[in-house]
């Protein structure tokens, strides 16, 4: 992927960026069909060849980056206007290695194999949506995805400031070059399966100093069938235990939330409670998420688990900030949610893994850190453990 | 050690107390007489099969257990818990074991019932209702392995009695709010068995007792009922496959007769004392076992202490259901003397029988051990010497 990394939007195209992106998603969806269409046809040339035609995969790579161009126009993860046949020069862009030979069996099993990560590509795109009827009544579920999530935090901020937060738009580049790589290899420009691994994809970029960091002992992926076969039951007592002090948690933030806001600066005790289950949150989630292997104690300890937050003492806090923490979080909370949400889909899909191969994917158990960093960083925002903002890009 | 024999046997002496006159002299019930052969080889074929899936189901798990409890030591490496986190992590892998060497059984076992139309679970809803139900084992595991494992802090080797006292606690507790943890309860709507009902509690003097149906005809077509809850929570529950045909009005009222007996005769409280009578002994004889690992301060005791507790249920068993027996015994004495129906109570004895399949008169050993009735031989046999103290 290659970004020219320039922030600035523009309020008018901003507030209208759906509206004009309409002729791009009409086009894009023919473009799709036909697409789909010759995939078929292609998937029979490389199964007998071993590799894609040139005229082939310049067509394929022509429809992921016109795709890539219209998501990251419509998702304000670019400003201009894309043209509308995919080619090079776009602010996000993409390079292709020229058609290579691929393994029979894994273009054999190509739409097979596909299937996860193109439900991580759901996660940490647009999202998903799904419905069943049940005696009459109908139950649906709308999970927002990562790059949508960001796209609705970036139109609000780019409207009042006329450019984006550069931890959302390295996080929405970071989820475009995911969904390519996830579009490439189902399309059988390339047999590399797609890696999730934010240290490897989109434009990383070293994190800001911020007081709640997520620290990790070196992790080689190694995990053992039977925790992992039994991993959510065997964190039900967790469950309860963090839904018992998350009760108890609320009620001390509310304290802690009245004593900054007076003192301006947190209570150390009541900074020293929340800090443990914020720290206890994460070790329990990093557990379940198969993110880490070891069976979490139950206080939250520093140091006490391989995947751990550092929270650094009370500091002195702005106290309109702390005033309106509250509303002020909920962008947070919007964008951890979404962010959990992919850690679950990587919990899930590592599950799998785990069960087969006894180890976790590098790249799910990555997302999965991300996703912990910034879900760690949320609640100690939202808590009043410290002033900082969350960051949301991804680690480097 | 002596004088808490002593009290145990003068406790267990008072329990196995009941109101069934002594010496009562059961007449020679004739199975044929009740019975065609083929209802009766039918049973026998059905039962036999899960008889023999329960002991080899028995011995897997205590299989599994020894293999376990020698060769733990590899688990604790997967926990970064502290001294209880890591004990509560070994005690709920010993559970997924027993689940693991469990499950081919119960499968085995459910399509057996599936297959003679007494359970209508599928053996797939049967696995994921097995696997959720093991959820709620982890939980009560970890519960119990928290409370022992804190006691064993101050009182090293003398927890047993303060956990003993505990666990008699909690399953006081339980006993009372056990009504309230049966899902899918709904009214008695038939007057004509709510008027039997009030009359009976009436005769017995159990009057206030609410009759409860709990809907389970979506998972079986066994009859049942049962009397749960002490004090202000007593009640009732009848099964929604005992309220409707084959069974009439005149065969269910010595059931509710039967269960109101129950709750006259405190026999929910009574459970709860036998289970401290075993409790307390079991307790101890695991905090001595133990202590070849340190006792139950140190997690690796855990799994030690689960076989021990395992093997000495198994030994127990037919010791704790002698006890059952009897009051179930004297529950069906107690409703014969409210009803004063024999009649209606074995014509319900044998539709029970029939539509849960069951032996009327099961093999000594397997009775014992198994059965916390009497067998339904013998309790007609009850109805009969009933019959003739009420004759002039």
């Amino acid at each position: 992927m290659r970004v020219i990394e320039d922030l600035t939007r523009n309020r008018l195209t901003v507030f209208f960026r759906f509206f004009f992106s309409i002729p791009h998603i009409l086009w894009l969806g023919i473009w799709t069909f036909g697409v789909v269409l010759v995939a078929f046809v292609a998937w029979f040339i490389v199964l007998f060849r071993r590799e894609l035609p040139p005229g082939l995969h310049r067509f394929f790579t022509m429809y992921i980056r016109y795709a890539i161009h219209v998501n990251a126009y419509l998702n304000l993860a670019a400003n201009p206007f894309p043209d509308f046949l995919g080619e090079n020069g776009y602010e996000v862009d993409l390079e292709f290695d020229p058609p290579a030979p691929q393994n029979r069996w894994k273009t054999g099993f190509r739409f097979v194999l596909a299937v996860p990560a193109l439900i991580v590509g759901a996660a940490l795109g647009g999202g998903a949506s799904g419905a069943f009827s049940s005696a009459g009544t109908t139950y649906g579920l709308q999970l927002a995805g990562v790059l949508s999530t960001c796209a609705f935090l970036t139109w609000f901020y780019a409207l009042v400031k006329a450019r984006a937060p550069e931890g959302l738009a390295r996080l929405q580049w970071y989820g475009l070059h995911y969904g390519a790589q996830v579009a490439a290899y189902a399309l059988l420009v390339t047999d590399r399966y797609p890696t999730s691994d934010p240290e490897r994809v989109g434009i990383p970029w070293a994190a800001p100093e911020h007081p709640v960091q997520l620290v990790h002992q070196p992790d080689d992926g190694t995990r053992t069938r039977l925790t992992v076969f039994f991993r959510l039951l065997l964190g039900l007592p967790h469950i309860v235990w963090l839904i018992l002090w998350g009760v108890l948690a609320l009620i001390v933030a509310f304290v802690n939330w009245v004593v900054t806001l007076f003192r301006g600066q947190s209570a150390d005790a009541l900074h020293r409670f929340l800090a443990a289950y914020v720290r206890y949150q994460t070790h329990v989630t990093a557990f379940l998420g198969l993110t880490s292997n070891p069976f979490p104690g139950f206080t939250g300890t520093p140091g006490s688990y391989p995947v751990d937050v550092d929270i650094a003492a009370p500091e002195r806090q702005n106290r309109w900030t702390v005033g309106f923490r509250f509303l002020l979080a909920i962008p947070a909370f919007l964008l951890s949610s979404a962010l959990t949400t992919a850690l679950w889909v990587a919990a899930f899909l590592g599950w799998f893994a785990g069960l087969f191969t006894a180890r976790m994917p590098d790249g799910l158990r990555k997302l999965g850190l991300f996703a912990l960093r910034y879900g760690a960083q949320a609640s100690a925002y939202g808590l009043l453990l410290t002033n900082r903002y969350p960051y949301a890009g991804p680690p480097a | 050690m002596l004088a808490a024999l002593a009290v145990w046997i003068y406790a267990a002496t008072r329990l196995w107390r009941t109101t069934v006159p002594a010496g009562l002299d059961l007449p020679a019930a004739d199975v044929h007489e009740w019975f065609t052969p083929k209802q009766l080889a039918d049973a026998t074929s059905f039962e036999r099969f899960l008889a023999i899936d329960a002991l080899l189901a028995q011995i897997a798990v205590v299989v599994v257990l020894v293999l376990y409890a020698r060769g733990w030591q590899r688990f604790t490496r997967e926990s970064a818990a502290g001294r209880i986190g890591t004990g509560l992590l070994l005690g709920m892998l010993a559970f997924a074991f027993v689940w693991m060497a469990q499950l081919p059984f119960g499968l085995a076992g459910v399509w057996w019932e599936h297959r003679h139309g007494v359970s209508k679970v599928g053996v797939l809803e049967y696995a994921i209702d097995s696997w959720f139900a093991l959820g709620g084992q982890f939980l009560f595991v970890c519960a119990a392995i928290a409370i022992v494992m804190a006691l064993a802090r101050p009182f090293r080797r003398t927890w047993w009695i303060a956990g003993g006292a505990v666990f008699t606690g909690l399953a006081l507790l339980f006993a009372f709010l056990s009504p309230y943890l049966i899902p899918d309860l709904d009214k008695l709507h038939r007057h004509d068995l709510r008027v039997a009902a009030a009359h009976l509690a009436k005769v017995e003097g159990v009057r206030g007792v609410k009759v409860s149906v709990e809907k389970v005809h979506e998972f079986t077509t066994a009859p049942n009922a049962e009397a749960t809850g002490i004090g202000a929570t007593k009640r009732v529950i009848l099964w929604d496959t005992l309220i409707r045909k084959p069974f009439t009005t005149r065969e269910i009222r010595p059931v509710i007769a039967h269960e109101l007996a129950h709750l006259k005769r405190d026999h929910v409280l009574k459970g709860v004392a036998l289970f401290a009578l075993f409790a307390f002994p079991l307790a101890f004889v695991i905090a001595v076992v133990t202590r070849s690992r340190g006792g139950m301060y140190e997690p690796g005791a855990v799994p030690l202490a689960i076989l021990v507790l395992t093997l000495l249920s198994i030994l127990t068993t037919p010791l704790q259901n002698a006890f059952v027996r009897r009051y179930e015994t004297e529950a069906d004495w107690v409703g014969l003397s409210a009803t004063k129906d024999p009649a209606a109570q074995r014509a319900a004895l044998k539709l029970l029988a029939l539509t849960a399949k069951s032996r009327p008169n099961p093999p000594a050993l397997e009775h014992l051990v198994e059965d916390g009735h009497p067998t339904i031989l013998e309790r007609i046999a009850l109805t009969q010497a009933w019959e003739r103290r009420a004759r002039p």
